[in-house]
C-alpha cells in the first residue's frame, strides 16, 4: 500500500478539511521537495532530456534483494502458518446502485506526469493513479479489519514482523497479464532502484521493508523492520506490485515514462489524455476484482472525466451550471454562502454533510522549546490558555469546525479521551505568565519580564488561515501576549519549520494509518536538529523510553496503554497547542448523482470519490452512482422551471466518537 | 487672469520666479487637477491624524472627576475606569456603561469608533457584517469583523506613506546618478548605462516573491527592494536633460567663471532640468500605490494584519457575496488614483515648455 507513505513522510497539510488531506499531503510532498529536500533537487537536476539523435540507453539489470544480517525470510514457506481471510464483514455499498454514466469532476492543474513515482509524481492527480493500483489487502471501512484485495489469504510470521500472502490467481493487470509473485519481488527491486529517481522511496523500501520472498507463483512473504500488531502490519509492510512486464529499467526511465499509461489492477484505467484539458478514466468491463465481496455495487460510473479548472471559484460556477456532477463543500464559506439559492432551493442540487471517523490531521501550534521564552513550561501553558479558539470557531468557521483536544486523535482505542483541550481563560493564563516572571505590563499592554516583551512569532503558510490567526492575535492581547503573524508561502514556512527557526509553528500534519506516531514528533533524537518533524524541539528521557517501547511493542493492549500515557505527557508538557479538527466531509451533488441511504462509511474521507481507497488504507470509495433517468427528469424539470423538494442531509451517525 | 501681471500672483510672502508663478497660475486654472490636489492634500493631512478620527480608543474619558485622553500613549487597562480587567479598556462598552450608570461620567468617541485591527464579533451573526448606521460600521466589516472604513483609512495612510518614501528615494538616487552621468559622460556614463540596463532586466515581481518566501517583508524591506530596482527610471530623463543643459552657454559661462562641478550641477543645471522630473511625480505616486496594492493583493506585500488596500481587494473578491468590502476598496482606489492622475495631468500642462520657454 503506497498510502502509508504520507504520514511517514510527514507532510504538512495546511488546509484542515479532512477529505482534502491526503491530496494535500501529496501536493505538499512536491512542495516540500522543492523547499528543501536536497535529494529531490538532485533528482530534478538529473531530469534532462537526452539529445534526439542519441541511441536508446541500455537496460539496467536490477540487483537481487539484499538481505541484512539478522533479517530475512525462511527459504521455504513455514508449515505452521495460519492462513486467514475475511469474508464475514458487512457489504457497505448499496444494492440499488446502477452501472453507467460519466462522472464529471475537476482538478486544479494538469498532472506533470502519469508516473506514480519519481520527480513531480506527487500532484493532485496521483490519487487516481495510485488508488487504482491495489495492494495485497485493504482495510474494511467500517470494521477497520483487513479484507482481501490482490491476496485472498494472509498469514503472520513467528518473528512478529513478517506477513505471507496468497495471491488471487484471477488477478490481472489491465492489459490482461496475470498478477504474480514476481511482480511483488520486482516491485521491491524497482522501488529500491535509482532509476526511479525517488530517494524517499528508495530509503523507505530499504529501511522499512527488509525482505521479500517468492514461494510460488501466487505465494509471497514480506518482512518489515519492526514488529507491529498483526492488523497494522498490512498498512506498514503490505506494499503493492509493479507490472514487471511493463517497466524496463533504464537510465532514462523517468523521462520515458512521463506519459506512459501503466497497467493497473484497480477498477478504472486511463482511456484518454488531453494534455492541459482533461483526463478520462474508463471502468474495466470485466474487472477481475468484481468478484470480491467487498467490491460489490461499487465503482459504478462507466467513465470518470477529470477536467482541469484552474480556480476553485470558477469550478464552482461550472458545478452550479451543471457541468460538474459534484463539488467539495468542506470550507464553511462554500457550504453556507456559495452553494445556496435557486439550484439548491429547487432541489436540483443536493447537499450532504457527513460526519466521519478517521485519523484526525494533527493541527496545532508547535512551540519551539529551544526558544528562550518558550523553554519555560509556564509560558507554554499560559499561552494555551490565552488562545481563544472557540471564538474563531464560532465566527469565521461558522461553528462547523471543532476544537481538537489532543495532538493525535481518530485511532480508535489509541485515543486518550480523558484529555480535554485547555480553554481560553485569562485568569489561568495570567497565573502561568506571572509564575514565569511575565508579571508586568508595558505601555502597550503586553507583558514583560526584565524588559523583554512577551511577543511571539507565529509562522504559517496558508493565507486562508490569516482570518483565524487575526482573531487569536486580538484576543491574546487581552492576556498580555503579542503574536506576530509571519505568513510565508507554504514551502517557505515548512522550510523554516524544518530548519527549526520558528518560535511557534502553525501547521497540520496529515494523519493516516491505524496507530498514532510519536517518535518523529517527540523523541529527543529528533530535537534540535534540522529536517526532522520534532517541531517543538522537545526531548524528555522518560518519554524517549516510552516512545521506543511503543515502537517495539507488537501487543495492542500495551501499545494502547503507552499511547495514552504519551498523549498525556505531550499534554502536560504543553509543547503543542492542538487547534481545530474537521470531523466531517461535505459535498454538493446534482440530483442524479445518487448515494447509498447511509451516504458513506465510517472512514469515508469523501463521498464522491471514485477510487477504491480513501484516507490511504480504507477501502471506502466508489459508492455513488449516476441515475440516467433521474438526470433526464432533472434537466427537463430545470428547463420547464419545475422544482423538487430541496435536499440537505446531515448524517451524524459517526459523530460521537 | 492676465498673464502679463505675474507679480500680483505671487504666493504672498514667497517671492517666486515669474516662471514658477505662471506655472502655478496655469495649474490653478485646470480645475479638476487643482481641486483634486486640494482634496487629496486635506485627506492626507487628515490621515496623519487618523487616530483622532478613526479609532477604538476614546478621544476623552471623564471618569470620577478626572479627564483622560487615551488616543495617543500607553494602553489604559480597564481597571483604571472601574472595570474588572487588566487589558485595554473597551471604550465603546465603557461609553454604554457610563450612559447607563448616569453618574456624570462620559466618554467621547471619534466619529468612527473602530480601529483597523480589532475584530468586532457578535454572538448572533457571522461576519462579514453589512454596513450599518446603528453599529457604527459605516462601510460594513470584513470576514473577521474588522471595520472596512477603518482599514480603508489606515490603508490609505500606509499606501501614501509608501509611495512618497519610494518616490523620495528613487528620485534622490535617480537624479544624483542621472545628472552625474549626463554631466561627466564618457566611461562613467557608459558604465552606469550598462549597470542600469542590468537592473532593468531583473524582474521585480519575482525578486519580491522570492524575498517574501524567505522573510516576511516589512514596510522598510519593501521600500528597500523597490528602490533597488526602481531608481533607474529617473536616471534616463535626468541624464538626457543634463546632457542637453550642460552644453548651453550659461553652463559654459559658469565654467569660465571657475564654478566647481557640483556647483554647476546643483545650482545651474538642476533647476533647469528639474521641470522634466516634476511632471513625473504624480504618476510615480500613482505607480507606487498601485504597486503596493498589487503586491498585497498577491500576498507578497505587507504582513498581516496590516491594513492594506490590496489585502482588502483580495478579501473582497473572495467574498463577492458581501459586496461592500470590494465596493469600498474599489471606489476608494479609483477615486484616489483618478485624483492623482488629474493632478499629474494638470502639472504636466502647467510645466509644458511649449507655453513658457524663454530661450535666449
Amino acid at each position: 500500500m503506497a498510502s502509508h507513505i504520507q504520514r511517514y513522510c510527514s507532510l504538512p497539510c495546511h488546509d484542515v478539511p479532512r477529505e482534502r488531506v491526503w491530496q494535500k499531503a501529496r501536493l505538499s510532498a512536491s512542495v516540500i521537495a522543492l523547499a528543501g529536500c536536497a535529494a529531490f533537487m538532485a533528482a530534478c537536476g538529473t531530469e534532462t532530456t537526452p539529445p534526439d539523435d542519441e541511441p536508446a540507453t541500455s537496460v539496467i539489470e536490477l540487483p537481487p534483494i539484499e538481505v541484512r544480517e539478522g533479517d530475512g525470510l525462511p527459504q521455504t514457506l513455514p508449515a505452521d502458518l495460519v492462513w486467514e481471510t475475511n469474508e464475514s464483514d458487512p457489504v457497505f455499498a448499496s444494492s440499488k446502485a446502477r452501472r453507467g454514466g460519466t462522472f464529471r469532476t475537476w482538478m486544479l492543474g494538469f498532472p506533470l506526469t502519469l508516473r506514480r513515482v519519481g520527480p513531480d509524481s506527487n500532484g493532485a492527480f496521483a490519487g487516481y493513479l495510485r488508488y487504482n493500483q491495489l495492494g495485497p489487502v485493504s482495510y474494511h471501512p467500517i470494521t477497520r479489519r483487513p479484507i482481501p484485495s490482490l491476496a485472498t489469504h494472509w498469514a503472520y510470521g513467528a518473528d512478529g514482523r513478517s506477513i505471507y500472502y496468497r495471491l488471487n490467481p484471477r488477478a490481472r493487470w489491465s492489459d490482461g497479464v496475470p498478477v504474480t509473485a514476481d511482480d511483488f519481488v520486482f516491485a521491491l527491486q524497482f522501488m529500491r532502484s535509482k532509476v526511479i529517481v525517488a530517494p524517499w522511496y528508495n530509503n523507505y523500501y530499504t529501511e522499512r521493508i527488509r525482505d521479500i520472498k517468492r514461494y510460488d507463483d501466487h505465494t509471497i512473504g514480506v518482512q518489515g523492520a519492526d514488529p507491529k500488531p498483526v492488523n497494522e502490519m498490512h498498512a506498514a509492510y503490505g506494499f503493492g506490485p509493479q507490472p514487471r512486464h511493463f517497466h524496463v529499467p533504464t537510465d532514462d526511465w523517468v523521462q520515458r515514462n512521463n506519459w506512459e499509461i501503466e497497467p493497473n489492477t484497480g477498477p478504472y484505467q486511463i482511456s484518454e489524455v488531453r494534455k492541459g484539458k482533461h483526463i478520462e478514466l474508463t471502468r474495466k468491463a470485466d474487472w477481475w476484482g468484481d468478484e470480491i465481496k467487498y467490491n460489490r455495487y461499487r465503482f459504478n460510473p462507466d467513465k470518470v472525466r477529470v477536467r482541469v479548472i484552474r480556480d476553485a471559484n470558477i469550478a464552482l460556477q461550472h458545478f452550479l451550471k451543471g457541468d460538474l456532477d459534484a463539488f467539495d463543500l468542506v470550507l464553511p464559506q462554500f457550504w453556507h454562502d456559495k452553494v445556496t439559492g435557486p439550484p439548491v432551493d429547487a432541489g436540483y442540487i443536493a447537499k450532504y454533510w457527513f460526519y466521519n471517523d478517521l485519523p484526525v490531521p494533527s493541527a496545532g501550534m508547535f512551540l519551539n522549546t529551544a526558544d528562550p521564552i518558550l523553554a519555560d513550561r509556564q509560558v507554554r501553558l499560559g499561552l494555551a490558555h490565552a488562545m481563544h479558539f472557540d471564538r474563531v470557531i464560532d465566527t469565521v468557521l461558522r461553528g462547523d469546525y471543532e476544537r481538537l483536544p489532543t495532538f493525535q486523535l481518530g485511532f480508535g482505542e489509541y485515543d486518550n479521551r480523558e484529555i480535554e483541550a485547555r480553554e481560553f481563560d485569562l485568569d489561568k493564563a495570567g497565573e502561568y505568565f506571572d509564575a514565569a516572571g511575565f508579571d508586568q505590563r508595558g505601555g502597550d499592554g503586553i507583558r514583560q519580564r526584565d524588559g523583554q516583551r512577551l511577543s511571539l512569532r507565529v509562522t504559517y503558510g496558508n493565507s486562508l488561515h490569516t482570518e483565524r490567526l487575526v482573531i487569536l492575535k486580538e484576543e491574546a492581547k487581552k492576556a498580555g501576549v503579542s503574536l506576530e503573524l509571519q505568513l510565508l508561502d507554504s514551502s517557505g514556512s515548512f522550510k523554516q519549520m524544518q530548519e527549526k527557526k520558528h518560535q511557534i509553528a502553525w501547521m497540520t500534519w496529515a494523519s493516516s494509518g491505524l496507530s498514532p506516531r510519536y517518535w518523529e514528533h517527540f523523541h529527543s533524537v529528533n530535537a534540535n536538529k534540522t529536517q526532522t518533524n520534532n517541531l517543538a524541539n522537545y526531548g524528555d528521557p522518560v518519554m524517549d523510553e516510552l516512545i521506543l517501547a511503543f515502537r517495539a511493542s507488537a501487543d495492542l493492549r500495551e501499545r494502547v496503554d503507552i499511547a495514552h500515557r504519551l498523549e498525556r505527557m505531550v499534554y502536560d508538557a504543553g509543547v503543542v497547542i492542538p487547534t481545530f479538527q474537521v470531523p466531517y466531509t461535505r459535498a454538493g451533488a446534482w440530483r442524479w448523482v445518487k448515494l447509498p441511504q447511509w451516504l458513506g462509511t465510517r472512514t469515508s474521507g469523501s463521498l464522491f470519490n471514485s477510487q477504491a481507497l480513501s484516507a490511504g488504507i480504507f477501502s471506502s470509495g466508489g459508492l455513488f452512482w449516476i441515475d440516467a433517468d433521474e438526470k433526464e427528469r432533472t434537466l427537463r424539470a430545470k428547463d420547464e422551471g419545475r422544482t423538487f423538494k430541496p435536499v440537505t442531509i446531515v448524517n451524524t451517525e459517526y459523530r460521537a466518537r | 487672469m492676465k498673464a502679463d501681471q505675474p507679480r500680483d500672483q505671487t504666493l504672498g510672502w514667497l517671492a517666486l520666479n515669474p516662471l514658477t508663478v505662471k506655472k502655478w497660475q496655469r495649474f490653478r486654472s485646470i480645475k479638476r487637477g487643482y481641486y483634486s490636489a486640494i482634496i487629496l492634500a486635506v485627506a492626507l493631512v487628515a490621515s496623519l491624524g487618523a487616530e483622532l478620527l478613526v479609532n477604538s480608543r476614546a478621544l476623552i474619558v471623564y471618569y470620577e472627576g478626572t479627564v483622560a485622553f487615551p488616543t495617543y500613549g500607553d494602553v489604559i487597562p480597564g481597571r483604571a475606569f472601574g472595570l474588572d480587567y487588566d487589558y485595554e479598556t473597551d471604550y465603546r462598552e465603557l461609553k454604554r456603561r457610563f450612559a447607563e450608570q448616569d453618574e456624570g461620567d462620559w466618554v467621547l468617541m471619534p466619529p468612527v469608533a473602530y480601529d483597523a485591527l480589532e475584530n468586532d464579533l457578535r454572538a448572533d451573526a457571522y461576519p462579514p457584517y453589512p454596513p450599518s448606521w446603528s453599529s457604527g460600521h459605516y462601510l460594513g466589516t470584513d470576514s473577521t469583523g474588522r471595520d472596512v472604513l477603518a482599514r480603508l483609512v489606515y490603508g490609505f495612510r500606509i499606501a501614501f506613506g509608501f509611495a512618497f518614501l519610494l518616490l523620495a528615494c528613487n528620485y534622490l538616487l535617480g537624479i544624483a546618478l542621472g545628472s552625474a552621468m549626463g554631466f561627466w559622460g564618457g566611461a562613467f556614463d557608459l558604465l552606469f548605462q550598462r549597470v542600469i540596463e542590468v537592473f532593468n532586466m531583473v524582474p521585480l515581481l519575482y525578486v519580491i516573491m522570492i524575498v517574501a518566501s524567505i522573510v516576511v517583508p516589512t514596510f522598510w524591506t519593501l521600500v528597500g527592494i523597490m528602490v533597488i530596482f526602481n531608481w533607474t527610471q529617473m536616471t534616463w530623463y535626468m541624464r538626457t536633460s543634463t546632457y542637453r543643459e550642460k552644453s548651453r552657454e550659461y553652463v559654459l559661462a559658469a565654467r569660465a567663471l571657475g564654478a566647481s562641478n557640483s556647483r554647476m550641477i546643483a545650482t545651474h543645471i538642476l533647476p533647469n532640468a528639474i521641470s522634466v522630473i516634476v511632471t513625473f511625480i504624480p504618476f510615480s505616486i500613482a505607480t507606487g500605490i498601485a504597486l503596493l496594492t498589487a503586491l498585497d493583493y498577491l500576498g507578497f506585500g505587507l504582513p498581516p494584519p496590516t491594513p492594506s488596500w490590496g489585502e482588502m481587494l483580495a478579501e473582497g473578491t473572495s467574498h463577492l457575496e458581501s459586496p461592500w468590502i470590494v465596493a469600498s476598496v474599489v471606489v476608494g482606489m479609483v477615486l484616489v488614483l483618478l485624483m492623482v492622475n488629474y493632478i499629474g495631468e494638470a502639472v504636466r500642462e502647467a510645466f509644458d515648455p511649449k507655453k513658457f520657454t524663454y530661450y535666449e
